[in-house]
């Protein structure tokens, strides 16, 4: 022991003390984003496969540059054009080099049955990211208590939108528009006496997520289920929200208010219409208000479209999709571990602890996200207000989000895919052919039965 | 004598044997035929297998065998006698229109003036494109509210909105769009062989004072009848096995309105993974494939070959 620090005086001690406290301080401080972005970076050298739908892949492919240039990583991110779904389900079958995908809640889950999902509960810091969502996008992306996957998007599929120009001027007030689907019908038929030929674009367009989803949302909107949520037994009903709901397509598709053309519609092409014009009322995404009312590209509707009051009840159901990371054969746990990582900063914060991913998508395109930090924050309250008709609209954006249903009973099990496509097909028959309404609830209700016997659910 | 008999016996026993036709077309096609072989061979039997399995993915993969199961579901399933029936509807219609408009952009194509041979060159883009991006052209096309009907109308100062892709038609619609795709090859194979036909036989024609139907009958037509055949198969097959045009233009609709063998398979084995059934009804169609060529050569192939 020194001399010097034997004879220190109490003033000596105190100032060293503290320039020592100040060093470590500091020190640590500077260190701290080395730590994270240490964390985040890649060490076996090997490509990180990332595959997803196309949509808006200039951000997505902009986010993976950042990601490769600040880590130095070797992210390979490519789009896969036609049926999503099973392209992907194949791919996973085949154990092709994928490790990183978009997948919509249904489809992880039946990823997840397949044994071809590694739930994003492997990640380290998973219960961190579980606590940070909002408990009921948390429990939907949830299967057997996993957390399957981390925040792409969360939205409202199917929430109404209001064309207000011309439905003001044929005579109607704000105060008068519909609160529930029976009153939107008969809105419907009242604005076509006005002279209004085409008042309505139902959600009927043949994409995997079209005619079948319309159902689905319209009988919860109304109060009912498809099936039940933790039994995966058929709910649906003849003189129930299932019948009524047929009962109201079978009554619009005789009418000749709906134009045939709609059955043939991508999603480009259902939105197209919508921002033509031609209609006032449709069930649409709740992030394509903000398309609809940018007067660059959507001329002929912009700055006139809002949406319908989900007080009395709700509109549309959850639309949102995950960042999955898959489990596939002979990858090496270094590489598992990159994936993690890319994982891990993409769908949840970066090195500088920020959702960065998130607030962009939700700036950009106003995708919401899972995370409670991301959508209470007063960014996004910013982003959203500037994307709609007026101001006022954001608080019922809220309310129109905070009301949105799940249909759990039939999204949360293996069979989901299967039975979507059999809905979708039967659906069409069930306009196109004029098919009889008990027929189709009670086939609807048989089909769920046969698919739970045929996986033993 | 018997000297010059022997010297060129020993002359024709140096000279290599010619070998026959049939020979040197099986030297010929023997390397594509292994290769064909390989390339096939091994999935057709990795799908017969299948057929008598019932395949499971979920819960841990699984083959459990059933026989001929899933052959005789086949005749009790409404969706494969629905999609037969549009498959056949779409062939059909897809040939004719096929060999009817590559005829005529042959007939087009020789007549033309010196300085607009260059058209030649440009007809063949249509079969350039990809069936996958016709699909996708024909679908815009066909739409009421980007489509050329709506366009039409319009020029006629009206407002409606005309929908090509409709339940009624949509077979029809997809037809013209599959010609348009593949005729320009079978115009560009009928011109070549109505370059070969001798100017002689159109001066003998005109001598004999026939009318232009005459002259394309008796003159123009009868070269090309074995080429008309060899695409008439061509085009059938093509027609029956189509899928990625249909799956990108119309998705099987409006509704099921066009939901063709194929895509039914595709719905089986691809959206409900219920690989055993769909390999077993893809052999119908191979079964169906088989018969119509078969038909269409002892029909007509076989006098073709004669003539």
């Amino acid at each position: 022991m020194s001399n010097d620090f034997l004879n220190m005086n109490r003033r000596g001690f105190l100032r060293n003390t503290a320039l020592l406290s100040a060093t470590a301080l500091t020190s640590s401080l500077a260190a701290l984003p080395f730590a994270h972005a240490a964390d985040f970076k890649p060490t076996s050298g090997e490509t990180v496969y990332f595959r997803g739908w196309q949509f808006r892949t200039d951000v997505v492919q902009g986010n993976v540059d950042t990601y490769n240039k600040t880590f130095d990583g070797k992210v390979d991110y490519a789009t896969v054009t036609g049926d999503y779904p099973a392209i992907m389900e194949k791919a996973l079958i085949a154990n092709e080099a994928l490790d990183v995908l978009y997948a919509n809640p249904s489809s992880a889950v039946r990823y997840s049955g397949g044994g071809w999902v590694l739930p994003a509960s492997e990640l380290p810091n998973a219960q961190e990211i579980a606590d940070g969502m909002y408990p009921n996008i948390r429990d939907a992306w949830s299967i057997d208590g996993k957390l399957l996957g981390l925040s792409y998007f969360v939205s409202t599929r199917g929430c109404l939108h209001v064309f207000t120009k011309p439905y003001l001027e044929a005579g109607f007030t704000e105060d008068q528009l519909p609160a529930n689907w029976d009153a939107l019908y008969e809105m419907v038929y009242a604005l076509h006496e006005k002279g209004v030929a085409t008042p309505y674009l139902p959600h009927w367009f043949g994409e995997y997520f079209g005619i079948s989803w319309g159902f689905v949302f319209e009988v919860m909107n109304r109060g009912g289920q498809v099936a039940d949520p933790q039994t995966h037994k058929p709910l649906l009903t003849v003189d129930g929200p299932a019948g009524k709901t047929l009962e109201a397509w079978k009554k619009l598709w005789k009418s000749g208010l709906v134009p045939e053309e709609v059955f043939s519609y991508n999603e480009a092409g259902y939105i197209d219409a919508f921002r033509s014009g031609r209609y006032i009322f449709s069930p649409q995404q709740i992030y394509d208000l903000k398309t609809f009312n940018d007067k660059a590209q959507s001329g002929d509707v912009a700055g006139h479209v809002s949406l319908l009051s989900a007080k009395e009840q709700s509109w549309g159901l959850i639309d949102s999709a995950l960042y999955l990371m898959t489990s596939r054969k002979g990858r090496s746990e270094a590489l598992t571990e990159d994936v993690k990582k890319f994982v891990s900063w993409y769908g949840y914060k970066d090195e500088k602890g920020e959702f960065a991913v998130a607030n962009r998508w939700l700036k950009e395109n106003m995708l919401f996200s899972a995370y409670k930090s991301v959508m209470e924050s007063d960014e996004a309250r910013t982003a959203v207000s500037t994307s709609l008709m007026r101001p006022e609209d954001y608080d019922r954006v809220l309310e129109v989000y905070s009301k949105t249903p799940y249909p759990k009973g039939i999204w949360n099990v293996v069979w989901s895919e299967e039975f979507n496509f059999w809905l979708r097909d039967k659906l069409f028959a069930f306009l196109q052919q004029d098919l009889d309404v008990e027929g189709v609830v009670n086939e609807a209700n048989a089909k769920i039965e046969e698919l739970n016997a045929r996986y033993k659910i | 004598m018997a000297d010059n008999v022997s010297s060129k016996r020993a002359a024709g026993a140096q000279r290599p044997a010619e070998i026959s036709t049939f020979s040197f077309a099986l030297i010929v096609s023997i390397p594509v035929l292994l290769f064909l072989l390989i390339v096939v061979a091994y999935p057709l039997a990795y799908a017969f297998y299948l057929s008598f399995n019932e395949i499971r993915f979920f819960g841990g993969y699984s083959a459990d065998w059933v026989g001929f199961q899933n052959y005789a579901k086949v005749f009790y399933d409404q969706s494969f006698w629905s999609s037969l029936s549009k498959t056949f509807r779409f062939t059909i219609e897809t040939v004719i229109l096929t060999l009817g408009v590559g005829l005529g952009l042959a007939l087009i194509l020789k007549h033309l003036p010196g300085k607009w041979r260059w058209l030649r060159a440009l007809i063949i883009l249509p079969w350039a494109v990809s069936p996958y991006g016709a699909g996708i052209f024909f679908a815009y096309l066909g739409r009421g509210q980007t489509g050329v009907g709506t366009a039409v109308a319009a020029m006629f100062g009206s407002s409606q909105t005309i929908n090509l892709i409709s339940a009624r038609f949509v077979i029809e619609y997809l037809a013209v769009g599959a010609a348009w795709n593949m005729a320009p090859l079978v115009a560009f194979f009928l011109l070549a062989n109505m370059l070969t036909t001798p100017q002689r036989l159109y001066d003998l024609a005109k001598i004999d004072r026939m009318s232009r139907l005459e002259t394309f009958w008796h003159v123009t037509l009868p070269p090309l009848r074995f080429t008309i055949f060899v695409f008439t198969c061509i085009t059938t097959v093509l027609a029956m096995k189509t899928f990625d045009y249909i799956f990108t233009e119309t998705q099987g609709g409006p509704g099921g309105a066009s939901s063709v063998l194929t895509y039914t398979l595709y719905k089986i084995s691809f959206v409900n993974l219920d690989l055993g059934y769909g390999a077993a009804m893809s052999f119908f169609l191979l079964a169906v494939i088989l018969v119509s060529t078969g038909i269409l050569y002892f029909l007509w192939g076989r006098k073709e070959e004669r003539q």
